[in-house]
C-alpha cells in the first residue's frame, strides 16, 4: 500500500510537464556549463605551453641581440611563470578570468611588473562566466523553487486538499512524500551532472571531489529547506512563488551585491595606486643621487654581494642599475604590505558575511576547493617574487661582474609552474548545515502544528 | 470613449497602491534606490578623488625632477590614471572590471592595472548595486508582481465577462491596464529620478554641462520606455495566461532567462567565437612585425642601417658623430614611430575583436530588451567598453607624444658626442618638463555616444513599437474565459 502510493506520486511528478522543462534546463545549462567552463581553462593551458615555448626561443634571440653585453640580455629577458590551472578551476573559473595566469618579468624591480594585468575584455567578465558551478549555485535553486512552491498550496487550490485530509490522518506524511519525490529528482539530476562533469574534465577522485560533493548536497539542501519553509505557511502558489524569487534576488543578487558595494567603500585599495608611484620613483630618483645612495642600502640588503668590486667611478654601471631597481622594490614594502593587509581584511569580512548567506559561502567554498580565488592569485604573486628573488641571486654575480653571457646557465631556465596550494576548508559547510537545520526545523514544526489545517478551515 | 481607459487605469492604480504588499514592496525598493544614490555617489566621490589626488601628484613629482638627459625622463614617464564620468554613479558598468592606473613609458605599452575586480575574492561576482541596477533588475520584478495577475484575477472572479459586456473592449481594458500599472512604476520612478538629479546636482555644486543634462535626459527617457515595455508584456501576459499562477510563473521564468541566464550564455558564445590572443602571443606577433620592418634596438638592422646611410651622405660627413644634431635621438624617434605605429595596428585588430565578442550581446538586444537598455545605460553614463577603450587610445597618443617630445629635445638639445665613461652624464634643464602637458582624459561627446549606440536604441525603440502594436490589435487572440 505504502509503496504504491509513492509509486503513484512518482508517476504524478513525472507526468508534469514543468518538471521535465526544470531537468531539462538544468541539463542543458549544465552541458553549456561543462562546455564553456572547460573551454575556458583548455585554452589557458594552451596558453601556458606556448609561453614555455616561447620563452625559450626569446631568450635565444636576446642572446643574439645583445650577446656583448650581459647586463643588457638580462634588462631584456623575461622569466614567466604560470599559474597552472587545476582541474577543477574549468568546474569553477572562479576569478581567473579577472586575474593574470601567466606572468613575465624581468629581473627589473617586480613591483612595477607583477600588476600587469592580461588581454580581457571587460564586458565579458562583467556578465560572468558560464560554468557547471554558475549551474550549482544560481540556477538549480530557481528549479527546486519551480518544483516545491505549489506543494501544498496547488492541493488547496484544486480542491484535493480537503478530499486528502478526510483520507488519510497523516497529511504530513503525503506532503512528504511528495517533496521527497522532487528532492530525488533534483539530487539525481545534480549527481548526473557532477558525474558527468568527472569524466568530460578528467577530475580526480580525491578529498576535493568529496568536498564539492557535500557543498553541492548541503547547498542544494538549503535550498529544499528554504522552500519547504515558505510552502509550510500554508499560503498560496502565488505568494510562495513570489515569496521564494524575492528570496532568491534577496541572496542571490541584492544581498551580496549590496555588501560588496560596503566592503568597496570601506576596504578600498588606494595604497595600490602609492605602490606603483613608490616603485617609480624609489628607482627612478636614484638616477640623480650618488651612487652611494643606492649601494648602501643594497649592500645592506644583500651582504653577500658585497665582495663583487663596485665601479663606483664609472658614470653607468649595470651593478648600480640594477641596485637602483632593487631601491624601487624596497621603497614600496611598506605599500605592498598595506595592500596585502586590506586585501586579508576584505577576506575577513567576506567570510563573516558568508557565515549568513549561504550563497556567499557556497561560493567561496567552490572557488576556494578549484585553486581558482583570489588567495590562490595572491599565493601565485608570492610566488613570481620567490622566483624572480631566487633568478636575481642567481645572475647578479654574472652580470656585476660582466662576465660572458655563455658562462651562464641563463638558457636552462623554463617556464616556472605553480600550483596553488589545496584548500579543504571544511568548516565552510557548517553554516550551510546550520541553515538548512534551522529552516527544516521551523518548517516541520508549522507542518506539525497544523497551521496548514487551520489556514483551510478559515478559507 | 477614451475615458474608459482612463477610468480602468485610474481604478488599476489606485488598487494596485491599496495593497499593503506594494506599499511595503514599494517603500523597500524606494530606500533601495536611494541607498544606491548615495553609496554610488560617495564610492564615485572617493575613487575619483583618490584618482585626482594621485594624478597631482605624479604631475608635482613630474615637474620637480631635477636636470638631467631628456630620454631618462622618457623611461621615468608618466602615469595616467582612468577618471569616472560623473554619471557613473549612476551605473557602474565595467567600472569594476577595467583597469585604473597606466604606466606611460618609451617604447613600451603598458597595461591599464588595478581594476577593482582584480582585488575582489569573488563577491563582485554577485553583481553591483547601482542605480541602474535596481532599476534594470528590480523594478521590473516589482512590475511583475504588481501586475501579474490584473487580467487573470478579472477572469478567475468573474468580473472580466462583466467587464466586457459594459462596452469595454479589449483594447481599452489591455491600455488601461498597462497605463495603471506604468502609472505605479512611474510613482517610484519619478520622486526617485527627481531625488537622484536633486542629489547628484548638489553634490556636484550645482554646476552641471549641458552635455551630462542631455544624457541624464535620455537616460531618463530610455528607462521609461522601457518600463512601459516591461508593465505592457505583464499585462499581455496575463490577458493571455489562464490562470493568475501560470501568468506570474511565466513572467518570473521570463524574467530569469532574460536577465540572468541570456547575458552569460550570448557573451559566452561570443567569446567562443572570436577568442582574442593571450597577451604573450599578442607581445610576440608585435615583436616579429617588429623585426620585420625594423628594430632599433638591433644594431644590425638593415632598415635602420639605410638611414645611418642617407644621413651620412646627405650631411657628407663618415661618422655620425660629426652629424649637426643628436643622431640617438634621431634613431630613437624612428624606432618609436615605427614600434608604435605597430602595436597600434595590432590593439585596433585586438579592440575589434572585443568588439565582435560584445557584438552578440548587442545584437541579443533585439530580442531582450534589458541588454538593449543596459548598453544604452553603459554608454551614456560613460561606464561602457568603448570609454574604456577611448581612455586606452588618449593614453597611448599621450605616451607617444611625451617619447617624441624627449626624443626631439635630445636631438636639439643634447650633443652628439656623448661623455666618457668616467665623465658627468649631459642633461637639459629641468625647465623644458613643464613643456609636457599633463594629461586629461577627455569625454566622447553625446553625439558620437550616441551614433555608437544606434542599434541598442533601435533594438529598444523597435521593442517599443511592437509592444504599442500588441496592445492595439493583439486582442483579437486573447480568450475571455
Amino acid at each position: 500500500m505504502k509503496k504504491s502510493t509513492s509509486n503513484l506520486e512518482f508517476k504524478l511528478f513525472f507526468r508534469n510537464r514543468s518538471a521535465w522543462i526544470g531537468i531539462l534546463i538544468l541539463l542543458l545549462t549544465g552541458s553549456a556549463g561543462l562546455y564553456f567552463g572547460k573551454t575556458f581553462i583548455a585554452n589557458q593551458q594552451a596558453v601556458i605551453e606556448k609561453a614555455a615555448v616561447l620563452q625559450k626561443k626569446n631568450t635565444l634571440d636576446n642572446i643574439k641581440h645583445f650577446n656583448k653585453d650581459i647586463g643588457l640580455i638580462f634588462f631584456h629577458n623575461k622569466f614567466s611563470t604560470a599559474n597552472f590551472p587545476d582541474r577543477w578551476a574549468a568546474f569553477a573559473n572562479g576569478q581567473r578570468d579577472v586575474n593574470p595566469y601567466l606572468i613575465s618579468v624581468t629581473m627589473l624591480g617586480i613591483e612595477g611588473q607583477l600588476y600587469d594585468t592580461d588581454i580581457t575584455n571587460p564586458v565579458s567578465m562583467l556578465l560572468g562566466n558560464m560554468d557547471l558551478s554558475f549551474v550549482y549555485l544560481f540556477l538549480f535553486p530557481l528549479v527546486i523553487i519551480a518544483f516545491t512552491y505549489n506543494l501544498i498550496s496547488e492541493q488547496q487550490e484544486s480542491g484535493i486538499w480537503s478530499l486528502l485530509k478526510s483520507q488519510t490522518n497523516a497529511l504530513v506524511n503525503v506532503i512528504w512524500k511528495k517533496f521527497l519525490i522532487r528532492i530525488a529528482a533534483v539530487y539525481a539530476v545534480a549527481f548526473l551532472l557532477l558525474i558527468a562533469a568527472v569524466i568530460f574534465l578528467h577530475l580526480p577522485i580525491d578529498a576535493t571531489l568529496a568536498a564539492v560533493a557535500g557543498l553541492i548536497i548541503l547547498y542544494l539542501a538549503f535550498w529544499f529547506a528554504v522552500s519547504i519553509f515558505i510552502v509550510s505557511l500554508g499560503r498560496s502558489s502565488s505568494y510562495n512563488a513570489s515569496a521564494l524569487v524575492a528570496i532568491w534576488v534577496a541572496i542571490c543578487i541584492v544581498i551580496p551585491a549590496s555588501l560588496n558595494l560596503l566592503l568597496t567603500q570601506k576596504y578600498g585599495v588606494p595604497e595600490a595606486l602609492q605602490n606603483v608611484i613608490n616603485q617609480r620613483e624609489g628607482y627612478h630618483e636614484k638616477w640623480d643621487m650618488p651612487k652611494e645612495v643606492t649601494m648602501k642600502p643594497f649592500f645592506e640588503h644583500y651582504p653577500q654581494l658585497k665582495r663583487y668590486p663596485f665601479p663606483a667611478d664609472k658614470s653607468f654601471s649595470w651593478f648600480w642599475y640594477y641596485g637602483m631597481q632593487q631601491m624601487g622594490d624596497d621603497q614600496a614594502i611598506k605599500s605592498r604590505l598595506a595592500v596585502a593587509d586590506k586585501l586579508a581584511a576584505r577576506q575577513d569580512f567576506t567570510n563573516i558575511a558568508a557565515l549568513f548567506f549561504p550563497t556567499i559561502q557556497a561560493q567561496l567554498a567552490v572557488n576556494e576547493l578549484a585553486g581558482s580565488d583570489l588567495n590562490a592569485h595572491l599565493e601565485f604573486q608570492q610566488a613570481i617574487r620567490n622566483h624572480h628573488e631566487k633568478i636575481r641571486l642567481h645572475f647578479y654575480p654574472s652580470i656585476f661582474q660582466e662576465k660572458d653571457i655563455a658562462s651562464t646557465d641563463i638558457k636552462s631556465v623554463g617556464l616556472k609552474k605553480f600550483i596553488p596550494t589545496k584548500v579543504h576548508d571544511w568548516s565552510r559547510l557548517l553554516s550551510l548545515l546550520i541553515w538548512t537545520l534551522v529552516f527544516t526545523t521551523i518548517a516541520f514544526k508549522n507542518l506539525k502544528g497544523n497551521a496548514l489545517v487551520r489556514n483551510t478551515d478559515s478559507k | 470613449m477614451p475615458n474608459i481607459t482612463f477610468t480602468i487605469a485610474k481604478q488599476t492604480y489606485q488598487s494596485t497602491f491599496g495593497n499593503k504588499a506594494t506599499l511595503v514592496l514599494t517603500i523597500l525598493l524606494g530606500l533601495s534606490l536611494c541607498l544606491a544614490t548615495y553609496v554610488g555617489w560617495q564610492n564615485f566621490k572617493t575613487q575619483n578623488n583618490q584618482r585626482l589626488y594621485y594624478k597631482n601628484m605624479v604631475r608635482a613629482q613630474w615637474l620637480s625632477k631635477p636636470d638631467k638627459h631628456p630620454h631618462r625622463m622618457a623611461h621615468y614617464g608618466y602615469l595616467a590614471f582612468r577618471e569616472k564620468h560623473e554619471l557613473s554613479f549612476f551605473d557602474f558598468g565595467i567600472e569594476s572590471f577595467a583597469g585604473v592606473s597606466i604606466f606611460l613609458e618609451a617604447h613600451k605599452q603598458n597595461t591599464v592595472n588595478f581594476s577593482e575586480a582584480g582585488f575582489s575574492n569573488g563577491m563582485l561576482r554577485f553583481g553591483e548595486i547601482s542605480i541602474a541596477m535596481v532599476l534594470q533588475l528590480l523594478v521590473p520584478l516589482l512590475i511583475f508582481f504588481l501586475g501579474y495577475n490584473s487580467i487573470s484575477a478579472e477572469r478567475e472572479s468573474g468580473t472580466l465577462k462583466i467587464l466586457l459586456c459594459q462596452n469595454v473592449s479589449w483594447k481599452k481594458l489591455l491600455w488601461g491596464k498597462t497605463l495603471g500599472i506604468i502609472g505605479v512604476a512611474l510613482t517610484i520612478f519619478i520622486p526617485l529620478i527627481l531625488l537622484t538629479i536633486l542629489l547628484w546636482a548638489s553634490l556636484s555644486n550645482w554646476q552641471i554641462s549641458i552635455d551630462a543634462t542631455l544624457r541624464l535626459l535620455i537616460l531618463i527617457l530610455s528607462y521609461s520606455i522601457y518600463f512601459f515595455i516591461v508593465s505592457a508584456i505583464t499585462i499581455l501576459v496575463s490577458a493571455f495566461q489562464r490562470s493568475s499562477k501560470t501568468a506570474l510563473i511565466t513572467l518570473l521564468s521570463c524574467w530569469i532567462f532574460f536577465v540572468i541566464l541570456m547575458p552569460r550564455i550570448i557573451q559566452a558564445i561570443g567569446t567562443k567565437i572570436h577568442p582574442t590572443p593571450s597577451k604573450i602571443e599578442f607581445a610576440n606577433a608585435i615583436s616579429e612585425d617588429i623585426q620585420k620592418q625594423g628594430d632599433s634596438h638591433d644594431p644590425n638592422d638593415p632598415h635602420f642601417a639605410a638611414i645611418k646611410d642617407s644621413l651620412l651622405r646627405r650631411y657628407q660627413v663618415d661618422d655620425v658623430k660629426k652629424l649637426p644634431f643628436n643622431y640617438g635621438g634621431y634613431i630613437m624617434a624612428e624606432g618609436e614611430r615605427i614600434t608604435s605605429h605597430i602595436y597600434s595596428d595590432h590593439q585596433r585588430q585586438l579592440n575589434n575583436t572585443f568588439d565582435k565578442q560584445n557584438s552578440f550581446t548587442v545584437l541579443a538586444g533585439l530580442l531582450n530588451p534589458y541588454l538593449s537598455l543596459k548598453q544604452i545605460s553603459m554608454a551614456l553614463t560613460a561606464s561602457d567598453f568603448k570609454t574604456y577603450v577611448d581612455f586606452q587610445n588618449q593614453a597611448e597618443a599621450y605616451r607617444y607624444g611625451l617619447a617624441q617630445k624627449m626624443n626631439k629635445l635630445q636631438i636639439d638639445k643634447i650633443s652628439n658626442h656623448s661623455p666618457g665613461e668616467h665623465e658627468k652624464p649631459l642633461s637639459i634643464s629641468k625647465s623644458n618638463w613643464a613643456e609636457q602637458p599633463d594629461f586629461n582624459y577627455k569625454f566622447d561627446h553625446l553625439s558620437n555616444v550616441l551614433k555608437h549606440e544606434l542599434l541598442s536604441l533601435m533594438a529598444l525603440f523597435t521593442w517599443f513599437i511592437v509592444i504599442l502594436l500588441l496592445l492595439q490589435y493583439s486582442s483579437k487572440w486573447i480568450k475571455t474565459i
